[in-house]
């Protein structure tokens, strides 16, 4: 029996080493020798297999796994990231971020832009093959404003008619009506003819109006991201309010079908031969989500990624490898981040010297952004002087200021009084509150040294847990002093870094930015239809902007990846969200013949 | 016996409720709450987060938010009543819109089963990682302790102090490299953990720390015991040798060693956030960080409750192993 025993684990042990080996690299074609016997004579032959031809597989990381997968609730780049892939809208993008049909064949304004009316590509459908018609998107669009959603994104479609109303609708109040506030909104589907659709299945319900409370020339650009994405709403109802969470709910119109999901572990898309956009892919798509910058590097150098975001710390690897610097591909990306000034005309209880123009342009000019972007950013940003990034609508070369540590001096000197010497300021005690994390205190403290060596001041650096400095930067009453903060684009349109960032009433509120000159041209600019000239407005709207210097512009943000030589055709955009071609997947494919 | 161990499990409800209320009022302290998020991008606006407060019942008064999560209460915005704690709810997550803590942590994706859940995987690779800890860590302890001051006994300590003193990470991505990078017994992405060659790196990773802190123990508690008078009486008595280790000096030094291996399990089966981060392991450690860091209230309580739960019911698991350990110890009827 004790044998019996031993012999036994000894084979469980056999068991589960052999398992472990089983594993590893993968299979190579092998040659096989084989002796036969042609009309009596023994012969040698040798005989390679026909190798098997490749399946094309596209393996992203795109790191953390998202938190929601709803179009209407939704908010990260990476949970977007997974939306557009199953999802459409009535418009899309292109490669060169210019607002192209999507579910929608047409679009047109009425005279004064308060009316947009999208006619349908004929014969739509989804995934599954069932009807894609216009009330699926009119339900998109109301479940987004719909306040029982609470959709982070909800307020981006305030334009239209009814909707700041319904979402600020109290829908615990006694006689909420949600089919009221539903048939006032501003959402119709219909035939073209303007009669009323019957239901989802109704194949001739090809029109989508929408009606604005102001003009909004920008919306068919709005109308095309995720929150018009046309999730079904039986899909919703019968998976209740964990629905998105199975792959078999999401059926979608994107380019991809959502073929599995294993949380946290994986995510398989496979093309949609049903897909109306540009073109169906020819790839499967595979998501994984490894966060540890160092694992997916690894990963990558095993050939078990096609694509990976790449690291700072991976970089002297990197460059030191000529496969891997050829792989290494950088454009620029959505984001522009800056030192932001508090405007209130105290803080702390003290005079406040960012209200001075001349203290603004100081810091300002002493900002090294070309040294930031190589020494604490190892090229992986851009330095900028401006506000809207490079690859957007509205970037403009054209900026007052650049790095020049005399003319920050001068205009120190320049300053009023009692802002006008580093002693003065530093008698005040210039505080700078930051994200606290090891890579942010190294950020800061080059921050504080620059500012020491070019103005003599001296900057007290006040780290802060990350939530709770989201939550300080949400109050003007402790809006920091001193900040490094800057904004990402939802879509491609200056509206979105203008209006809805420096406007009066919106984001500039925070830190007391306000001027009546500007927010006049971008009042004018986003009810302007003639593209030109609202082009011509938003331009001198920024030049407003950078006059005033709202903040020390900084830097642009830089997508930065490694991709395998064997992935071809991918178009960038700094819209992408996790690889490159993000944006245009069906322009990628895979040369399966260049796979090890 | 029984009475002793119903008491302990009565005492667990005072328990909870005070980690409960310590964790609420800890978590509630910290500044910002689960709509901020990254400033560099659009934020909730306030009609939306008036929304979502209101629905989450955020918006009552602190005393009346505790209660709802421990005993229940009607939703504002729902008209629904929603037991608390007491009906095993955990809470809805704010992050993860319209799941439930306990949806979140003890459901299983579609088509799996329970440990194919987050707490289903932590708990399998805890108890795995527990099991080697024990199964390597005991055997070597003995062994350095009857071969002291031997180069078997400095062997198995340098073992043991770098288990203790190298970071899970460090040791994570060493594997990584030799067994994946290297030999190409495994796959740095895993796609299916029902192979069981994937589970081999999280574990050792895992339980090394364990395992190095149980040898260490199991020595010293080893050199305490064979000094002792009975261990000279059996082998007087001319008691084999094997019967004399294993009998009467193991049983006594594993005393210390299991009083460590409870809590232990608790911190093992709860799962480790670095683990889960390099191996893309699904299990509930990330849940937990991640919690923090994004103020989803409903998760960190029910995180910390399961935790807490665990060491509770180690600790007790610990005190039954005693009696069979050493007679000597009695659990109080």
């Amino acid at each position: 029996m004790r044998k019996l025993n031993v012999l036994l684990s000894l084979f469980v042990l056999a068991s589960l080493v052999l398992t472990a080996c089983g594993g590893g690299a993968p299979a190579e074609p092998q040659t096989v020798v084989q002796t036969v016997i042609v009309e009596g004579t023994p012969q040698v032959v040798t005989a390679v297999p026909p190798t098997e031809e490749k399946e094309a597989v596209l393996r992203v990381n795109t790191g953390t796994y998202p938190d929601v997968i709803d179009p209407q609730k939704s908010s990260f780049v990476n949970e977007i990231a997974h939306l557009n892939k199953v999802y459409m809208g009535l418009t899309t993008l292109n490669g060169k971020l210019e607002t192209v049909p999507g579910a929608a064949e047409s679009w047109t304004f009425n005279d004064d832009a308060t009316q947009l009316t999208f006619t349908l590509k004929p014969d739509s459908v989804y995934s599954d093959g069932s009807v894609l018609n216009a009330k699926r998107f009119e339900y998109a669009f109301q479940r987004n404003i719909d306040p029982a959603t609470a959709g982070e994104y909800a307020s981006i479609t305030d334009e239209i008619v009814g909707a700041p109303e319904w979402r600020g609708a109290d829908t615990a109040a006694e006689g909420y009506d949600a089919e009221a506030f539903k048939a006032a909104l501003g959402v119709k589907a219909s035939h073209a003819d303007g009669s009323a659709c019957a239901d989802y299945e109704d194949t001739a319900c090809n029109t989508l109006t929408l009606n604005f409370s102001k003009p909004a020339p920008y919306f068919a650009t709005i109308a095309g991201i995720w929150v018009g994405y046309p999730a079904k709403e039986e899909n919703i109802a019968e998976g209740g309010d964990i629905w998105w969470t199975s792959s078999k709910y999401q059926i979608g119109n994107g380019p991809f079908i959502w073929k599995s999901v294993d949380p946290f572990v994986k995510s398989v898309f496979v093309p949609n031969p049903n897909y109306a956009g540009e073109a169906i892919p020819t790839y499967r798509l595979e998501f994984s989500y490894i966060t540890d910058s160092a694992v997916a590097f690894e990963a990558y150098r095993n050939n078990e990624f096609d694509v990976i975001g790449s690291a700072a710390e991976d970089l002297p690897v990197i460059d030191a490898d000529a496969d891997l610097a050829a792989q290494h591909v950088k454009y620029a990306g959505s984001c522009t981040i800056k030192i932001q000034y508090s405007f209130f005309p105290t803080w702390g209880g003290k005079p406040n010297p960012f209200s001075d123009k001349k203290v603004r342009e100081a810091f300002a000019l002493a900002f090294d952004a070309e040294a930031w972007t190589h020494d604490v950013d190892g090229d992986l940003s851009l330095p900028t002087w401006t506000w809207i990034p490079p690859g957007y609508p509205g970037y403009d070369t054209n900026t007052p200021l650049h790095f020049d540590p005399e003319a920050a001096k001068a205009a120190l000197a320049a300053a009023s009084e009692p802002f006008n010497s580093a002693e003065k300021l530093n008698a005040l005690g210039l505080k700078m509150a930051f994200a606290d994390s090891a890579r942010n205190r190294q950020r800061h403290e080059w921050i504080a040294a620059q500012y020491k060596e070019i103005l003599g001041v001296d900057l007290a650096l006040d780290p802060v847990e990350p939530t709770t400095y989201t939550a300080i930067q949400k109050d003007p009453d402790t809006y920091p002093l001193l900040s490094r903060g800057g904004w990402c684009a939802d879509y491609a349109d200056p509206q979105n870094w203008l209006s809805v960032y420096w406007r009066t009433g919106t984001f500039a509120d925070r830190w007391g930015y306000s001027n009546p000159e500007f927010d006049a041209l971008v009042d004018e600019a986003d009810t302007t239809i003639d593209p030109a000239k609202r082009a011509e407005l938003y331009s001198q709207a920024q030049q407003v902007l950078l006059n005033d210097i709202p903040g020390a512009f900084g830097y642009n943000s830089l997508n930065h990846y490694l991709v395998k030589p064997w992935v071809k055709g991918y178009q960038t955009t700094p819209q992408d969200g996790t690889y490159p071609g993000d944006v245009t997947p069906w322009t990628i494919t895979i040369d399966t013949s260049m796979l090890p | 016996m029984v009475t002793y161990l119903i008491r302990r499990l009565f005492w667990l409800i005072p328990v909870l409720i005070t980690v409960s209320a310590v964790t609420f009022i800890v978590m509630r302290s910290a500044p910002g709450g689960p709509w901020d998020t990254d400033p560099e991008r659009r934020q909730v606006d306030a009609a939306t987060e008036k929304s979502l407060s209101a629905y989450y019942g955020l918006d009552k008064p602190m005393w009346r938010q505790f209660y709802a999560y421990i005993i229940g209460d009607t939703n504002s915005q729902t008209k629904e009543y929603v037991c608390g704690l007491i009906c095993g709810n955990l809470g809805p997550s704010y992050r993860q819109r319209g799941r439930t803590v306990q949806d979140i942590l003890f459901s299983p994706p579609e088509d799996k089963t329970f440990w194919q859940s987050r707490f289903g995987y932590s708990l399998r690779l805890g108890g795995m990682a527990l099991l080697m800890a024990i199964m390597v860590g005991i055997p070597i302890g003995i062994i350095a302790a009857l071969k002291q001051n031997t180069i078997v006994d400095y062997v198995a300590l340098f073992f043991a102090t770098s288990g203790i003193s190298v970071p899970s990470f460090v040791l994570a991505i060493f594997l990584i490299f030799i067994f994946a990078s290297r030999l190409h017994l495994v796959d740095i992405v895993v796609d299916d953990w029902t192979q069981i060659k994937y589970w081999f790196m999280p574990m050792a990773v895992l339980g090394f720390g364990t395992l190095a802190y149980t040898a260490r123990l199991t020595r010293s508690a080893m050199l305490e015991v064979m000094r002792q008078d009975y261990v000279r009486t059996a082998r007087a008595k001319g008691l084999a040798e094997r019967a004399v280790v294993f009998i009467h000096m193991l049983k006594n030094a594993l005393i210390p060693v299991i009083t460590i291996l409870g809590p232990a399990l608790a911190g093992l089966v709860t799962g480790s956030f670095i683990i889960e981060t390099m191996f893309s392991f699904p299990g509930m450690g990330r849940a937990y960080v991640q919690s923090i860091f994004q103020r989803d209230y409903s998760m960190i309580m029910g995180t910390t409750l399961i935790y807490a739960l665990l060491v509770a019911v180690a600790n007790l698991s610990v005190d039954i192993i005693y009696v069979f350990l050493d007679p000597r110890i009695r659990l109080e009827d």
